[in-house]
Order: C-alpha cells, then sequence, then structure tokens
C-alpha cells in the first residue's frame, strides 16, 4: 500500500473560511505541505464596470470592496481623483475625513478581532466588538444616511456636515419612558457628542478585551510562533500595514508620507518584535487605543473651527438645493453635475492611503474624459493572501485557520 | 368558512374532503407544524459579500435574532433556511447549488440585498449571476444594499407569515 | 519637491539604460524598455533600495481618447440616452503600443515611491518579463494581469488564471471584451446542474463619455 498524501478542500462555504475562500490543501497527516488559495469566487469585475460610470458614480463601489471599513476605501479614490483634478479639500473637510478613517479603523480592528476570537474558540469576544460597531454603525448613518456604505466622500470635500442632532429611541409599549431616558444620554447633542463619549468609554472596553485574551495561555498556546515572518521576507512578500509593523518595521504611512490632518496629529505608531500572530494581535490593539486619542484630537479641533467641508468650484459640487430651485444657473450645474460629472484632465496617478489592513492604493488613469480610462484597486488583503502558503507550511491544520485570522483578509477587496 | 363548516365531519367521503379542502383536525395540526417550523427556523451561514456583516450584526447584540429561534449553523445538512447574503458570482454558482441540494426539505431561502435580488450595482457585470433565483428557488426578497438588520429582520418576520399560512400537511 | 530630486538621481544612476523619465501627478515615472526591464528592476532593488513591489497594472490604450458624443460645436439634438447598445471595438491586431504594464515600487528606507512603465512586445500573446525573482509580491499580481488582461509575463513559474471562472474564455478587462461578458449561468432543471447560456441583457450608455477642456 502506498503513502501518499491527502488533498483536502477547505471552503468556499466555510464558517472560519471569512468569506468565500477556497484552499486546496496538500496534508501530509495533520500537518500542511503546501497550500492553494483559489479566490475570485466573488469576482465582481469592479474595475471594469468602473469604466462606463462617471467618476462620482463609482465612488459607492469603493465602499463594498472593503466592506467592513467603507469610508478608507472612498478616500482612497477620491485622493486620487483630487490629484489629477489638482484641487484640495478644505481644512474642516480633512478633519472630517482624518475622524472618520480612525473610526474606520477602530471597526475594521473590532470585526477582525472578533472574528479572529471565534475562530480560534473565543466565541464571547464577538458578542462584545459588535455591541461598540452598532455605536459607531450609529455615527455613520448620522453623517450620510446608510450604515454601512456612506458614500460620504467627495472629490473636494465631504458631502454635507456633521449634524446638530442624533437620532433618538423613542418610547413605545414595550419600553418605558425612563428607560428610553437612560438610553438617549448620549444623544442629546450633536454627533460631535456621541462620538466623545463614545471615546470615553472605548479604553476601558479594550482593556476588558485585553483582560480576557493577552494572557490568556490558550490564546498565546495558539498564536505565538505561528505564522512567522521575517523582515526581510516581509518586504519581499509585500505586506503593509500590521502585517508589516508587526515584523518589525517602521513604516506607516500617516508618519512617513502624511496626507490629510495626520501630520498635525499627535499619535504613535505601535510595532511588533517577532512577527508571529501574537504580535500582530499586539499591534492592532493598540492602533485601537491610537486610534481613539486622534479621534479625540480631531472632535477638539471640529467643535472650535466651524467652515465650507466642500471647495466652491461649481465644477465639483452639487449646489445646494434651495438655490437649485430658484436659479436657472444652479439647475444646470445641478443636472451636469449628476448625470454628465465633471472632465479629469490626462494623466495617471496612483495614491495610497493608511488603511486599517494595509496600503490601499488606487491607480487612476485618465485620457481626459468624464469617465475613467483605467482604474485599478490595490488590496491590501491580496498581497497577504499570496503568502498564506509560505506562512502556513509545517504548520498545522488549525494553525492554518489562525493564520488565516491574522492576515485580516475581506474577500470584497481580494477579488473586487 | 364553507370549506371548514363541511370538513367538521358531517361528510366522511374523503373525496369530498380532498375537493373541498383540509378539514379542522389538519388545519390543528398544520398550525401546531407550522409553529414548530416558524419558531425555530436555523439558517446556514451563506454570506459571501457585505449583507453577511449586516447579517452578523442582526445575530449580534442590539438586533438579537436568537430571540426569534434562529441561530446559525455551519451545516446545511442542519439547517432548514438559506439567507443568500451578497453578490452571487458565476464561479460560485456551482457551489451554492450545491449546498442547497444538501439541505433536508421542508427548505427556504431568503435572498437577501439587491445584488442576490437581481444582481444589483453590478447587474452589468460579466461575472455575476443577475439574482439568485437564476439557480435556486427564492421565497423572500429582502431589499436594500444592504438592508439594514431591522429590515432583514423584518424579511425573517415575512417568511414566518409565508410559513404559517402554508398548508403543510394537507397538501401533503 | 523632494520626489523630483530622487527623480533625477535615479536618471543619473540608471543612464547606461535607455529610459524618459517624468514627474506624472503624484509619482516620479520612469518609462524603461521591455528587454531592459529585468536588469533595471535588479538595479532598482538593489542599488536603489526599492524593497517593496506593491502593484502590478496592465493598461490596454486601445480607445484610448475615444468618445461617444462629439461636443465642440452645439448640437440641437443632444444626446439620446439609453437608445443604442455599447460600441464594442473589434479585436484589432495592428494596433501599436497597445498593451503597457505599470509597476508602483516603494523603498521603505529612503521613504520614495516610483512608477515604472513598460509596453509588452507586438507579438500575440504580449509578453513582459517576469519580476517575480526579483519581488516575490510579483507572483499573484502577475497572474491577475495575465487573467484580466492577457499579458504573458515570461519565466513566471505558475501562470494561470486567478478571478475569472473556470474555464473562462477571453481576457475581461481588454477593452474589445464586452461589460456584459458572453456567457451567463443558469440552473437547468432537466440536467440538474448549472450551465452556461448566451448572455441575455446589453447595456446602453446613460451618460455619454466626453472629453471636455477643464476651462470650459
Amino acid at each position: 500500500m502506498t503513502e501518499s498524501n491527502l488533498k483536502l478542500n477547505f471552503g468556499p462555504q466555510h464558517p472560519a473560511a471569512h468569506g468565500v475562500l477556497r484552499l486546496i490543501m496538500e496534508m501530509d497527516g495533520e500537518v500542511i505541505t503546501n497550500l492553494d488559495p483559489h479566490i475570485g469566487l466573488l469576482h465582481r469585475g469592479t474595475e471594469k464596470l468602473a469604466e462606463i460610470k462617471p467618476y462620482n458614480h463609482s465612488i459607492g463601489y469603493m465602499d463594498r470592496m472593503d466592506y467592513v471599513s467603507m469610508m478608507c476605501c472612498e478616500h482612497s479614490y477620491v485622493l486620487a481623483i483630487e490629484s489629477l483634478l489638482e484641487i484640495e479639500p478644505p481644512k474642516r473637510a480633512q478633519y472630517i475625513r482624518v475622524m472618520f478613517d480612525e473610526i474606520t479603523r477602530i471597526m475594521n480592528h473590532l470585526l477582525w478581532l472578533g472574528a479572529h476570537g471565534l475562530d480560534i474558540g473565543a466565541m464571547a469576544l464577538f458578542l462584545y466588538c459588535f455591541r461598540e460597531r452598532e455605536d459607531l454603525y450609529d455615527a455613520y448613518e448620522a453623517v450620510s444616511g446608510a450604515r454601512m456604505h456612506a458614500t460620504y466622500y467627495r472629490p473636494g470635500g465631504v458631502y454635507r456636515d456633521l449634524p446638530e442632532e442624533m437620532p433618538r429611541y423613542e418610547a413605545n409599549k414595550f419600553i418605558s419612558e425612563k428607560k428610553v431616558k437612560k438610553l438617549n444620554y448620549n444623544r442629546e447633542g450633536t454627533l460631535l457628542d456621541f462620538i466623545e463619549d463614545f471615546t470615553e468609554r472605548f479604553p476601558s472596553l479594550v482593556d476588558e478585551y485585553e483582560t480576557l485574551l493577552t494572557d490568556n495561555r490558550i490564546w498565546k498556546q495558539r498564536t505565538v510562533d505561528i505564522g512567522v515572518v521575517n523582515p526581510e521576507r516581509a518586504m519581499q512578500l509585500g505586506f503593509t500595514g500590521p502585517m508589516l509593523r508587526g515584523s518589525g518595521i517602521e513604516w506607516d504611512l500617516r508618519r512617513n508620507q502624511s496626507y490629510e490632518v495626520y501630520d498635525e496629529l499627535d499619535f504613535l505608531i505601535p510595532i511588533g518584535v517577532n512577527g508571529d500572530c501574537y504580535d500582530r494581535y499586539l499591534v492592532r490593539i493598540e492602533e485601537m487605543r491610537q486610534s481613539n486619542l486622534i479621534i479625540q484630537q480631531c472632535i477638539k479641533w471640529l467643535r472650535e473651527n466651524k467652515g465650507p467641508v466642500m471647495i466652491e468650484d461649481h465644477k465639483y459640487r452639487a449646489p445646494k438645493r434651495e438655490s437649485m430651485k430658484h436659479d436657472m444657473e444652479s439647475l444646470i450645474y445641478h443636472f451636469k453635475h449628476f448625470t454628465e460629472g465633471y472632465s479629469v484632465p490626462e494623466g495617471n496617478t496612483y495614491k495610497a492611503i493608511e488603511h486599517p489592513k494595509g496600503e490601499f492604493g488606487v491607480f487612476l488613469l485618465s485620457d481626459g474624459a468624464n469617465k475613467p480610462y483605467r482604474l485599478k484597486v490595490r488590496a491590501p488583503s491580496f498581497a497577504h493572501l499570496a503568502a498564506i502558503d509560505e506562512m502556513s507550511k509545517g504548520h498545522m491544520l488549525a494553525d492554518v485557520v489562525s493564520i488565516i485570522g491574522t492576515l485580516d483578509i475581506v474577500f470584497g477587496e481580494i477579488d473586487r | 368558512m364553507e370549506q371548514r363548516g363541511i370538513g367538521l365531519g358531517l361528510n366522511t367521503d374523503n373525496d369530498l374532503i380532498d375537493q373541498q379542502g383540509a378539514g379542522f383536525i389538519v388545519t390543528s395540526v398544520d398550525k401546531l407544524v407550522n409553529w414548530a417550523r416558524t419558531g425555530s427556523m436555523w439558517p446556514v451561514t451563506f454570506g459571501l459579500a457585505c449583507c453577511a456583516i449586516e447579517m452578523m450584526h442582526a445575530g449580534a447584540a442590539r438586533y438579537d435574532t436568537d430571540r426569534f429561534g434562529v441561530i446559525f449553523r455551519p451545516s446545511p445538512r442542519q439547517s432548514d433556511v438559506m439567507i443568500v447574503a451578497g453578490t452571487l458570482v458565476n464561479k460560485m454558482a456551482p457551489a451554492i447549488r450545491k449546498v442547497y441540494d444538501q439541505m433536508a426539505e421542508p427548505k427556504w431561502v431568503i435572498s437577501m440585498g439587491s445584488c442576490a435580488n437581481g444582481g444589483g450595482y453590478y447587474h452589468h457585470s460579466y461575472s455575476v449571476v443577475r439574482g439568485c433565483d437564476q439557480i435556486i428557488p427564492v421565497d423572500i426578497y429582502v431589499p436594500g444594499c444592504p438592508p439594514t438588520s431591522e429590515a432583514l429582520i423584518n424579511g425573517i418576520i415575512e417568511l414566518q407569515e409565508k410559513i404559517k399560512n402554508e398548508e403543510s400537511i394537507a397538501n401533503g | 519637491m523632494d520626489s523630483k530630486t530622487n527623480l533625477e538621481s535615479i536618471v543619473t544612476k540608471l543612464a547606461v539604460f535607455d529610459i524618459e523619465a517624468s514627474m506624472n501627478q503624484s509619482n516620479p515615472e520612469i518609462k524603461v524598455k521591455n528587454d531592459q526591464l529585468i536588469e533595471i528592476a535588479h538595479a532598482l532593488k538593489d542599488d536603489q533600495s526599492f524593497e517593496l513591489l506593491l502593484d502590478v497594472i496592465a493598461v490596454d490604450y486601445l480607445t484610448f481618447g475615444d468618445v461617444d458624443w462629439k461636443t465642440n460645436t452645439a448640437t440641437n439634438t443632444g444626446y439620446s440616452r439609453a437608445v443604442k447598445p455599447t460600441i464594442i471595438p473589434e479585436i484589432d491586431d495592428t494596433f501599436e503600443d497597445r498593451f503597457a504594464v505599470f509597476y508602483q515600487l516603494l523603498s521603505v528606507s529612503t521613504n520614495q515611491r516610483l512608477t515604472v512603465k513598460v509596453f509588452a512586445s507586438e507579438s500575440n500573446p504580449p509578453t513582459v518579463p517576469s519580476v517575480v525573482d526579483i519581488w516575490s509580491s510579483a507572483d499573484w499580481f502577475e497572474r491577475e494581469a495575465f487573467d484580466l488582461m492577457g499579458i504573458h509575463f515570461e519565466g513566471h513559474p505558475d501562470l494561470r488564471r486567478i478571478l475569472t471562472d473556470y474555464g473562462f474564455i477571453g481576457h475581461p478587462f481588454r477593452k474589445d471584451f464586452p461589460t456584459n461578458g458572453n456567457l451567463e449561468v443558469v440552473y437547468d432543471e432537466e440536467k440538474g446542474e448549472v450551465v452556461y447560456q448566451p448572455v441575455s441583457i446589453t447595456t446602453r450608455p446613460s451618460v455619454p463619455r466626453v472629453i471636455r477642456d477643464q476651462d470650459d
């Protein structure tokens, strides 16, 4: 009887597959010898569809790429368009964008933590992380109307200013007035008051998660020395973001190639030592705390400085609705803006931001028309997933689940 | 009403029952069976894209689906509902049909989000199935992009209403 | 700007090769010849310390500058929206310099970015030498460029389709491939399996593609 390696199919429908991932594994008993990921099970042809739509109509596609951190993807696309148009948003818009970027970073890391914990076995963490995410979804909804896909950033600024009121709970036959008053305690003021209350509660919540996991023997056994990547190899493989920082390389686009108003803000960049799953976990937890500090600084600035949130140039901004109803010129601008859009001068650009998962870059090539000629999105998870073969050789099947979790992949952006 | 009256036992002719509809005992058993079915609908986790995140939020602490008896099961063999959450792509179509075929009767499908309803935002793409009803039969369509967790819970309640109106034993 | 001096230093250090340098909107860009790509890549990685290859982008220049509606003169009819189906260009083998590949490089130690542009060869299929031995991240990026654009990377160990369907025919992101595709998938009750049939929808542009001058 000849012995041969076992070839096993993992996914595409699998609770730990993080979406639609199909792994063809060759195993020698329980140990992995070869891993071949099959992706493309969520390939929707976004970049081809973007070529038939005007620039502003594709902002929604960017949301749906990395659907756990929506506004950061929009940000990258909008920065690319702004660099080709050579316009800059007003300062208040930049602060709003930075604040929502950091809120998005917290959202992403919370979902990562909940899903990673769920895969490894810490199931209660999932519910705690999602409870915090609900508050952040309320912030998204207050500012744009949609809980997930906001389409809030536009070239030239953001669509509209922060609201003065938050939606509140109402009393009905199941909930008494007294209970409703307790639920509404942080919704009595503006959106900034709501977010400020969140930032005040958040550090103690992160302490709770750390108490559960950081010194936990089981967690450490399942993450220390799993998926180790040394710094030179990490750069060779195209890692960016927490994957690179977990291996010890000090590289963060917010610090090294600052965009928007990050150079005016005060925050630290956590760096790992060993390059294993445990270090990356610690890096992301600390990033959540630092994002909290950044949001607090932004709230302080936004309270003190009022101003426009969109540039004045009529070609790129939609006119006010009241003036559109009275003024013929505004009506024409409104019609032209929402149908044909603006034409972007010829040229190409590559703009990247520090997305929660790594470096999310957008390459835009324009021939002068109102629709992009070529839009390419550089998704961080694509390069990270390509390395899974190398990272899991010699590990066991259960470790593959840890490694998939630590890579922090989302199929919307891998397959596009 | 007329059907029930005839079926109250005044006429034991089986042909008449078949022609005039179900009887009193059968409808009571129907009610019991439908109560059991709607009280514990277990979906198989079939989250494909962004709608999966809203589905996870629906199962989390604020919009709790567990109070409706809905627990997400990883295996299709142990579930009776499939919630197709996200864009269905040509490459994934055989897999979804396989998962649907593995579910035991009675089974229902909720199509969640505009991508699963009819292609949605990606309708004109070369690689997207324009609605998961091209591949599997769908009972409830939940609109939205993504539908909020409340909308998904509304969809689940609609499915419960639909099941309650089915005469499962009477129809065999 | 700092990038400009960096670009000049790169150009002087690579003066032995035949390159054209320019500053596009945000990054320094150099255009290199197809046959010199591998040597230049080695020089960039070892001497200029560009350790990270961030992205490999394939572009098809077939319909560059084409518009749906010419708007220089005034018309009295305007554009009839969503009436005619999208025009798909004919497959053109005689078009010169049709496929280009852009490489996005990053140097962590010196904090620089660089874009390298190279045109694929005129053969069928268009070919570009593979840089997978220099930067390992090129593996999947080149597979994707092959899958979506049909550019063949010489020297790549495992060039197969990655994103499109199993058994997909055609290269979707080429300009002569329709947005709707050619085949769609449906479940056949009789056969009991998922089958392919010709696509049943057409895309009609409701917003025309126009090129307008910025000062209009």
